[in-house]
């Protein structure tokens, strides 16, 4: 019951316009009784019994009626449609603001289409629910009840043989309810697959091409879209069972009429004006019950919905803003690990990391692709939390920091850029909107940004591609350091931020690091030249450090950097003194 | 092509017109003998209900007065009337299998084809809006169709039908009443006519909303990372209720034209019935013989049910257009041309050998920006090619004209001859491994993402084309080795193991040509080099290009290309560049430059 208690809160809000459409449609649907009423008294009376004087008030009621009704009927469908765009609104905004807030392990736990088909698929299969199924299950079971009423003030015999349907109609209701639900989680679920896989075969449209694997994608693209297909007749062949029988028990009323209205009529315990009054009720009687088959397919459907997108929200992150957080102006940003091991499965593992950083140093890490140089920069951020030791900022554990003070201080370049389909500006102004364009110039010109932009067909206002397609891999490193650098950052991480850029820029890029005095610099590589200068050089092997110092001091030490040294710069004493410089 | 970003909208630039109606008529035509069925079914049905009025009124009429005799009578007419409405429910049941099956199999066949159409479209196509716009045509639009495919298709045949009866009906009573009542018409197609093309452009861009509000919900997802690490979350949710708004409101406001009809043909039917009250009372007042009170009582019973089945076409046509405002969206996909494809008359690509000749190619993204300007080359079977120079001089673009993703501009490349513009794209792209700079992975097993290199591959071969990129020891050492369900784009590898992976699928490919874009730039020195030394062997008889930044990957090519601003600047093995002191020679020297100050 958890999660249509949660729909309920969402709902709720608009209780009053909810109201307000329910007693609309109560007006519709008593006016709907008006017109054939006098209609009929228009032959009987007017022109019967030669009233003609008659004849234009009615024909003025008639058409005001229905007007009336043509209005009610409008401004009821208005007042749900525009409540169920209010309750998802709502609840977009919610899931929304969760996904913004879920963690990594989320995010490598869930596929990005199945979190979308939450947001898209479901969300419709509520808004059908508020704008449509409300007053429609509502208007039904008004009429219902209505000719209810009419009948037993007609005969109350007759109503109670009629009755007799009831006890059918509940068990078909319940036995549908019960079954049609898996088949509607059963169609969820395939949409979501389907969704998730479009989006990957569309994100990974290159490899797809480079590979001539169309015919592969085709294969498996057929599979899903099958699938979908089946678990959408699955569940037809299970309600077209049940809609007949509810069509089939709607009919019996017209058979209880006829045998048990008309052994009573010859009976005498009823009238044949009875009788002609009760098959005049028994359209609004029958019709609700034609109906019930679809309005439990709609509320089942939307039960499932409402569940799917509960459970994905319903968890709290591990990783979240503390109760009491240690609030700070500003960082200075020294940085401190203690004993720090981290092992999960969804990053490298660490064990026993120790090192200080002062205000304004920088840091190198170097070590072997998987030794875990990323892992210990996303603890820093507090993407992921240590499984012991501890990370300190300024002095105080980044547990206790506020989230998204500490995140603010740091500016980060990820060895994966990711660029938005946005203008270049856009994609750089990113951490502060608001900005100004001299700002984004000055640190596109540090990234050495600045002069490919102007190269681009409408310089910043260029648009690029999801995750910067169309550009350069050195291109988009540099545009993502640009973003990085923007927010004036007390310490920057640069994760592998240049690896695609050639070698000269790079050189380029790095005086102009240097000369950002205030910030604690944290720069990943694999060539020495772009970490030698560093404070201090971290060598990670395996999740541990296996080497730290300055340049000189792990050169002198003779291990792996300095081997990684000589493999890389080797035959520069060779070059030397064969004269090529 | 300009490029599209989340809160642009997109528009289509097409008045309305029929065609999309006929096409959808193509995809309804397979599965016309379960429509035409189920009509027939339907019709049945009907018939079979509306005899219960009648036997009612011969209960009424004469079983009732016929007293206790009349109760056998009774109880013969009800058993048949059981077994009528048996025989409905069960059409219903049948009806609604034969429909689904029909609107579910057109979702899927429209589905395949733009599916299909989206694997031909060229990198430009998905590079020039976000992948959200595109999804969302391909699953969010085609649902939209389901109701209307499912049910409207044989209800509104039913309503025609009946419409159809009605009239005769109509016409045998009177004349004069029936004109009347069809005076309505001119006025319904008045008020549709006027509300049509306001309501076709609410829908257009309501439908345009969504595609913004789903491209950013993609983003927002996939660029979490970011998000987070610069603290926009806030900022996000504004722009993501901005435009969570604006579906909502340009839902809002296409739904209010679909109210419109419904009363419309309700005030039609009323005003026509007064008309038909006012005249039918002033004729019999009048002491016309043509007139009775029983004309009036059938005919006046006959209007309502001459405008409801008038009343669910307008439903249906307001279903129909906002159904066609996503349909004209999926057939401008579909129809999006392809501008790589083969020629006609392509021929297969043999087994080739790799002989790969650029002659005087250029080239260019958008108009007026050349990027490669005469570029002319030659490389021999074997040899190997590397490429170098400064970021967006164009050396990935060399390489993906190789592959033809893109058609040139001017000039030509051959592969052992063949101009590859003449041979299959399949054939082409067969004989290559790739390896692009966006090392993508699937979500899947380890296993089955380097397995896309080649299907038929054996587990021995993917772990052996593991051990040569030196990925097996990380792969092994994870929780359930090469089975290890890696999340899409591998977002819990590191970018150097991500290249590994990509580094095996290309090879396991077994090409003739492999091609590296900067296939190591983010695997560390040490596990270059090993790879390095298993690659020698493996690239013997193979040509291969290689784009680098690491000057160390690229020194043993045969011959080096510094492209500098679309143009060969220099060309020549590492020796000779370095020798003649050009540009290579200067880039060379920097990655020594620090050691020199120091």
């Amino acid at each position: 019951m958890a999660p249509l208690k949660w729909f309920y809160s969402f709902l709720q809000k608009y209780n009053k316009s909810i109201v307000k459409g329910l007693f609309l449609t109560t007006i519709v649907s008593l006016l709907a009784i008006v017109t054939p009423y006098i209609s009929g008294n228009i032959v009987d009376v007017v022109i019967e019994d030669k009233k003609y004087n008659l004849l234009a008030p009615m024909i003025i009621v008639i058409i005001t009626a229905t007007l009336l009704r043509g209005l009610c009927r409008a401004a009821f469908l208005m007042t749900f449609e525009t409540a169920s765009q209010n309750v998802i609104f709502d609840m977009r905004e919610f899931v929304y603001k969760k996904f913004q807030k879920e963690d990594f392990s989320f995010y490598n736990r869930n596929r990005t289409g199945d979190l979308m088909s939450r947001q898209t698929g479901d969300m419709d299969a509520i808004r059908k629910f508020v704008a449509q199924t409300l007053y429609f299950s509502y208007e039904n079971i008004l009429l219902f009840l209505l000719a209810l009423i009419m009948i037993f003030t007609v005969s109350v015999k007759l109503a109670l043989c009629m009755f007799l349907i009831l006890p059918f109609t509940a068990l078909t209701t319940l036995i549908q309810f019960k079954h049609v639900k898996s088949k509607f989680s059963n169609i969820r679920k395939h949409f979501a697959l389907l969704n998730t896989f479009v989006q990957e075969n569309i994100s990974g449209n290159r490899v797809v091409k480079a590979f001539a694997k169309e015919d592969y994608e085709m294969e498996k693209f057929t599979i899903e879209n099958e699938g979908y297909m089946e678990a959408e007749l699955g569940a037809a062949r299970m309600w077209s069972i049940f809609i007949p029988i509810f069509e089939f028990l709607s009919n019996a009323l017209i058979i209880v009429l006829m045998l048990a209205g008309g052994i009573m009529a010859i009976r005498g315990e009823i009238s044949l004006g009875n009788m002609f009054t009760v098959n005049g009720y028994l359209w609004m009687l029958n019709n609700p019950l034609k109906q019930a088959g679809w309005i439990i397919n709609d509320l089942q459907h939307m039960i499932t919905s409402v569940e799917r997108v509960y459970n994905t929200v319903n968890e709290e992150p591990e990783i979240k803003n503390p109760k009491k957080p240690v609030r700070k102006e500003h960082f200075s940003g020294m940085i401190e690990f203690k004993n720090v091991s981290y092992h999960a499965e969804d990053a490298d593992i660490i064990s026993d990391i120790n090192f200080k950083v002062k205000p304004g140093q920088s840091v190198g890490i170097i070590g072997a692709t998987g030794s875990g140089k990323s892992t210990i920069m996303n603890l820093l951020c507090r993407f992921y939390d240590v499984a012991e030791g501890e990370v300190l900022v300024d002095g105080i554990n980044v547990k206790n920091l506020d989230l998204y003070e500490l995140r603010d201080s740091i500016g980060m370049a990820m060895q994966d850029v990711f660029l938005f389909s946005d203008t270049i500006e856009g994609n750089i102004a990113y951490s502060r909107p608001d900005c100004s364009f001299d700002d984004v110039v000055r640190v596109a010109k540090i990234a050495n940004a600045h002069n490919f932009i102007l190269d681009t067909p409408d310089g910043y206002d260029t648009i690029i591609g999801e995750r910067g397609m169309g550009l350069s891999g050195g291109q988009k490193q540099r545009i993502s350091l640009a973003r990085a650098l923007l927010k004036e950052p007390s310490i920057i991480i640069l994760d592998d931020t240049t690896s695609a850029v050639d070698m000269e820029t790079e050189s380029l890029i790095q005086d102009e690091l240097g000369r950002l005095k205030n910030s604690t610099v944290f720069i990943i590589a694999h060539r020495i030249s772009s970490i030698k200068d560093a404070d201090l050089i971290l060598v990670l092997d395996e999740g541990k450090i296996i080497e730290q110092g300055t340049h000189d001091e792990l050169l002198a030490q003779n291990g792996y950097y300095a081997t990684v040294f000589s493999h890389q710069y080797g035959e520069f004493e060779k070059i030397k003194k064969g004269g090529v410089f | 092509m300009a490029r599209n970003r989340y809160d642009i909208d997109e528009t289509l630039n097409k008045e309305f017109n029929m065609t999309s109606v006929k096409r959808l008529g193509h995809y309804i035509k397979p599965y016309s003998h379960n429509i035409v069925l189920a009509l027939l079914l339907r019709i049945t049905a009907s018939a079979a209900s509306m005899l219960t009025p009648i036997f009612l009124m011969k209960i009424m009429d004469i079983y009732i007065p016929m007293g206790e005799e009349g109760i056998p009578h009774i109880i013969k007419i009800s058993i048949i009337t059981l077994f009528l409405m048996l025989y409905v429910s069960l059409v219903i049941c049948i009806k609604t299998k034969l429909m689904m099956k029909s609107g579910q199999g057109i979702i899927r066949d429209l589905r395949r084809d733009i599916f299909e159409h989206l694997q031909e479209l060229p990198f430009d196509y998905y590079d020039s809006r976000p992948h959200g716009k595109i999804q969302v045509r391909v699953v969010n639009y085609i649902n939209n169709l389901s109701d209307l495919l499912s049910n409207g298709i044989v209800n509104i045949l039913v309503d025609l039908v009946s419409i159809a009866v009605i009239l005769v009906y109509m016409f045998s009573i009177d004349i004069r009443f029936t004109l009347i009542t069809l005076l309505g018409m001119p006025i319904l197609f008045t008020v549709v006519i006027i509300v049509k093309k306001k309501q076709r452009e609410a829908w257009q861009k309501a439908s345009s909303k969504q595609s913004n509000l789903n491209a950013y919900i993609a983003e927002s997802i996939n660029g979490i990372r970011v998000t987070q690490s610069f603290v926009r979350e806030k900022e996000n949710a504004k722009i993501f209720n901005r435009m969570s708004d604006n579906y909502r409101t340009s839902w809002l406001n296409a739904i209010k034209f679909n109210l419109i009809l419904p009363p419309t043909v309700d005030m039609i039917s009323i005003i026509t019935t007064s008309i038909i009250f006012v005249l039918g009372v002033s004729w019999i007042r009048g002491g016309s013989e043509f007139m009775t009170v029983g004309i009036i009582t059938a005919f006046t019973g006959y209007i309502s049910r001459f405008w409801t089945p008038i009343t669910n076409l307008g439903n249906f046509y307001n279903s129909l257009l906002t159904a066609l405002s996503y349909l004209e969206l999926i057939f401008e996909t579909i129809d999006e041309p392809v501008v790589v494809k083969d020629k006609e008359g392509a021929v297969t690509l043999p087994p080739i050998e790799g002989n790969i000749v650029f002659d005087n190619v250029s080239f260019s993204y958008e108009d007026n920006i050349p990027i490669l300007k005469n570029i002319s080359f030659k490389v021999k079977k074997g040899d190997s090619y590397a490429i170098v120079g400064p970021t967006g001089a164009g050396k990935t673009t060399i390489i993906n004209l190789i592959s033809r993703f893109y058609n040139l501009d001017k000039g030509h490349i051959f592969i052992d001859g063949y101009d590859i513009e003449n041979v299959t794209i399949k054939s082409l792209r067969k004989q290559m491994g790739v390896m692009l700079q966006d090392s993508f992975i699937f979500a899947g097993t380890i296993m089955d993402n380097i397995r896309y290199g080649n299907k038929e591959a054996t587990d021995e071969e993917i772990i052996n084309a593991a051990k040569i990129v030196q990925a097996h020891d990380f792969i092994i050492k994870m929780e359930n080795g090469y089975n290890t369900v890696v999340n899409e784009r591998g977002s819990r590898l590191s970018i150097g193991q991500r290249q590994l992976i990509s580094f095996a699928r290309a090879l396991l490919a077994n090409p003739r040509i492999l091609i590296l874009d900067e296939a190591t730039s983010s695997i560390d020195t040490e596990t270059e080099i090993a790879l390095q030394k298993g690659l020698l062997e493996l690239l013997k008889g193979r040509t291969s290009f290689i784009i680098a930044h690491r000057l160390s990957t690229i020194k043993n090519s045969t011959c080096i290309m510094y492209i500098d601003d679309g143009e060969i600047a220099e060309q020549g093995s590492h020796n000779e560049l370095i020798a003649r002191r050009g540009k290579y020679y200067k880039l060379y020297k920097s990655q020594y430059q620090f050691l020199e100050q120091s």
